[in-house]
């Protein structure tokens, strides 16, 4: 094995652990701004994981969007709130459970079917991999070709979430008589 | 022609350290071109003219007692300053600053790094930095500091959106989000400052706000916040937070000048690159400070409404115009 290839596994076996660290850290802090912080360090790592799968677009779209915007909201939030935040979530609904459970034994079995496959040799060749793969023009081509409709239905749902949070921002309260505002 | 790794290694640690001797002069001529500009002379004891100031800051700051509230929560507190020093000193690695030459046979290149996403790759770093600010200041528990980092949240939040807009016009033209391919295109065609006027001045503004500098430094307002998100920091902590505040606005006038004023490019002398770079990015620095010196503060619904109500349409119109054009012309 030569040095890149012990590399790849290093970076790998890190960037692996830490995303099931940060994962399980995020479900078992109990202060809410450490979940959040657990989850930024969770889509850093599966960042990680993209680059080494050399989706480098992807991986840098990762950090920016979700690492960076989205969870900036989510401290915000937490972090005005502070201590007013709710008492930790005591589990949902029994068919939420259950679908969670069968949804993670699904990808469960999945994971150990690849696995199999791959170490009795019964996987296919390898897909090949152009210097191209990854790159933003290929992932462009890709959203205006073969997910054109995804790609549009997510706009339109994306637009009907921002009009919506400007309706419900712009809603002026009316005044009511002997309430104190 | 690819260059052997220690080359590299060696041009990282150049780098580093270039970037941290620019910062501490920076705040020198800071406080200089400041002093000028309000008839004053600025600091002129340490040294010649004042030279040494920044190393007498340096050594003040280090021997400085790093206070830390009693309620402050430790490992949150300890790290925010550090994440932010280092997404701002590592943005550089991906800035070109020259040609590449041939040295005693070795091939060196003009940049640490060249990767195909460099230009996300800085904005990535930089809404990781944006962490540092806020949970400093949300860890430091004090009123101050966490509506210091609230605001610089909301802010930086707000201009990110302008920010990353006026680049696609750039990024539409260039064809690429390769710093490199960008420098190279401008060297070919015209800097992109012509035809993409409106989205410098765009970009140009909405950096301002991005590195809380005057008029946007809402974020250290200090009537109403004492120091913002740094308040309850002291010693080299804090110099940690100026570091990253001054590395980021170096970064995004080495932005500026990649993506608009032609990088490391002249018209005459292109192995004299470094030179030329430092020159323009002393340019959009000084333009930086002089603003500083010019407007007063803006409240901070002036702030919003004009980074949603103003900036950002523009932007957008920016964008769409040019692909317009590109895809016409």
């Amino acid at each position: 094995m030569d040095v890149g290839n012990v590399l790849v596994w290093a970076v790998w076996f890190v960037a692996a652990f830490a995303c099931l660290g940060s994962g399980i850290a995020v479900v078992s802090f109990s202060n809410p701004f450490y979940s959040a912080l657990a989850l930024i360090g969770n889509l850093a790592s599966l960042a990680v994981l993209y680059l080494l799968l050399s989706a480098e677009f992807v991986a840098a779209a990762q950090v920016l969007v979700y690492a960076g915007a989205v969870m900036v909201m989510f401290l915000f939030v937490v972090a005005y709130l502070g201590g007013r935040a709710d008492a930790p979530w005591a589990g949902g609904a029994s068919w939420q459970q259950v679908a969670a459970l069968s949804a993670a034994g699904a990808l469960l079995i999945e994971v150990f079917l690849a696995v199999g496959l791959e170490a009795s040799d019964r996987l296919s060749e390898e897909p090949p991999v152009e210097a191209f793969f990854g790159g933003p023009h290929e992932i462009g081509r890709l959203f205006l070709t073969d997910h054109l409709l995804a790609f549009e239905i997510t706009s339109i749902v994306l637009l009907v979430a921002a009009v919506g949070g400007v309706i419900l921002g712009s809603h002026t309260r009316r005044f009511e008589p002997g309430v104190d505002r | 022609m690819n260059e052997v790794w220690w080359v590299s290694a060696i041009k990282s640690v150049i780098i580093v350290n270039v970037v941290l001797l620019s910062f501490a002069y920076l705040t020198l001529i800071e406080r200089k071109v400041l002093g000028r500009m309000q008839l004053r002379y600025g600091p002129n004891r340490a040294g010649p003219f004042g030279i040494l100031q920044p190393i007498a800051d340096l050594i003040k700051l280090i021997r400085k007692e790093s206070f830390f509230p009693a309620a402050a929560i430790d490992a949150p507190y300890i790290l925010a300053p550090v994440v932010s020093a280092f997404t701002a000193l590592a943005a550089f690695a991906v800035i070109p600053w020259g040609g590449g030459w041939e040295i005693l046979g070795y091939q060196v290149n003009g940049y640490i790094i060249d990767v195909p996403i460099s230009l996300l790759l800085i904005f990535a770093l930089g809404s990781i930095g944006i962490y540092g600010f806020i949970v400093g200041g949300w860890a430091s528990e004090s009123k101050y500091s966490l509506l210091g980092s609230m605001r610089t949240c909301a802010q930086l939040v707000s201009y990110e959106v302008a920010l990353a807009l006026t680049v696609l016009g750039v990024i539409l033209m260039a064809g690429s989000l390769s710093l490199t391919d960008i420098v190279a295109e401008q060297q070919r065609n015209l800097w992109f400052v012509v035809p993409q006027f409106v989205g410098f001045v765009t970009f140009f503004i909405a950096g301002v706000a991005e590195t809380n500098r005057a008029p946007f430094d809402l974020p250290e307002a200090e009537q109403e916040l004492v120091a913002g998100y740094h308040t309850e920091y002291s010693g080299m902590r804090w110099g940690l937070f100026q570091m990253a505040e001054y590395i980021n606005m170096l970064t995004l006038s080495a932005l500026a000048v990649t993506l608009f004023l032609g990088g490391w490019h002249f018209f005459w002398l292109d192995w004299l690159g470094p030179l030329w770079f430092i020159l323009k990015l002393a340019l959009v620095v000084f333009v930086f400070i002089w603003l500083r010196a010019t407007f007063p503060r803006l409240r901070y619904d002036q702030l919003m409404s004009f980074g949603w109500k103003f900036l950002l349409p523009v932007a957008i119109l920016n964008a769409v115009v040019t692909a317009i054009l590109v895809v016409a012309l």
